[in-house]
């Protein structure tokens, strides 16, 4: 059990593990897109934009760095017949994506555009 | 990265899981990860919806006026914003009820997500129409 530990294999006909992975790179993936269009407002918004940018990159950057650790939790939890729901991960993402809404909201009302 | 696997064995390691899913039985893990699964498509339409709201207000300043262009881009996230928050609460409900063994709550947000998608198409027609905003 020393060192790098091969990667586990399941036994689940219907990948789910890896269907799991895929769905969150598809979110990071996401995030990312919206991050590119925040760029768009740089010219308008100035820091308030790269705020939004930074935030979005941030958070599928988070997701990216803890794939690794949820794909080997879902094969554990797999071949073990039972998985703790990951409600941190959840309610995290959840949490920052509509942190996101509410700021764009503000800078569509509020923020001057410097023009 | 795969500091500890075991740790994870008897699952009583994650408290704030553990508090906010209350009792139940421990479900098959499989419904637990297309719960996940489901919850992230969601987030992904919330984002979406997002991205869709900005790049109105980012790309169409030479085409609409302002009257059309930031109603347009204020439903689309705030439709984001509820779709995001809403997309937890559902996953929590649906998570609750898988390990009560109880049947599955509607989707709340799916007529959310129907009737404002609606909207915005209606306030896009009726600009196409009448004036060239």
């Amino acid at each position: 059990m020393q060192g790098q530990p091969a990667t586990p294999t399941h036994g689940d006909a219907g990948l789910q593990p890896e269907r799991s992975d895929l769905a969150w790179r598809r979110t990071a993936m996401s995030l990312l897109v919206a991050a590119s269009i925040f760029l768009r407002w740089m010219p308008h918004h100035g820091w308030f934009a790269g705020t939004l940018v930074a935030a979005a990159v941030a958070t599928a950057g988070a997701i990216n760095i803890s794939r690794k650790h949820r794909y080997l939790r879902a094969i554990t939890g797999i071949n073990r017949e039972r998985i703790i729901p990951d409600a941190a991960s959840t309610a995290a993402l959840a949490a920052s994506v509509v942190v996101l809404a509410a700021l764009s909201i503000y800078a569509v009302l509020v923020v001057p555009l410097d023009q | 990265m795969t500091e500890d696997r075991t740790a994870e064995g008897n699952g009583r390691r994650c408290g704030f899981s553990a508090r906010i899913l209350g009792g139940g039985a421990e479900p098959d893990p499989r419904f637990t990860l297309a719960n996940e699964r489901t919850f992230l498509a969601w987030i992904r339409t919330s984002l979406a919806l997002i991205a869709g709201g900005i790049a109105v207000e980012a790309f169409t300043a030479d085409h609409f006026l302002p009257a059309l262009r930031k109603p347009i881009a204020i439903i689309l996230l705030s439709l984001g914003l509820v779709i995001g928050a809403g997309s937890f609460f559902r996953w929590l409900n649906v998570e609750r009820s898988i390990r009560k063994r109880n049947p599955l709550p509607l989707p709340l947000i799916a007529p959310v997500l129907a009737i404002g998608g609606a909207l915005v198409a209606g306030t896009m027609v009726v600009f196409v129409v009448v004036g060239q905003a």
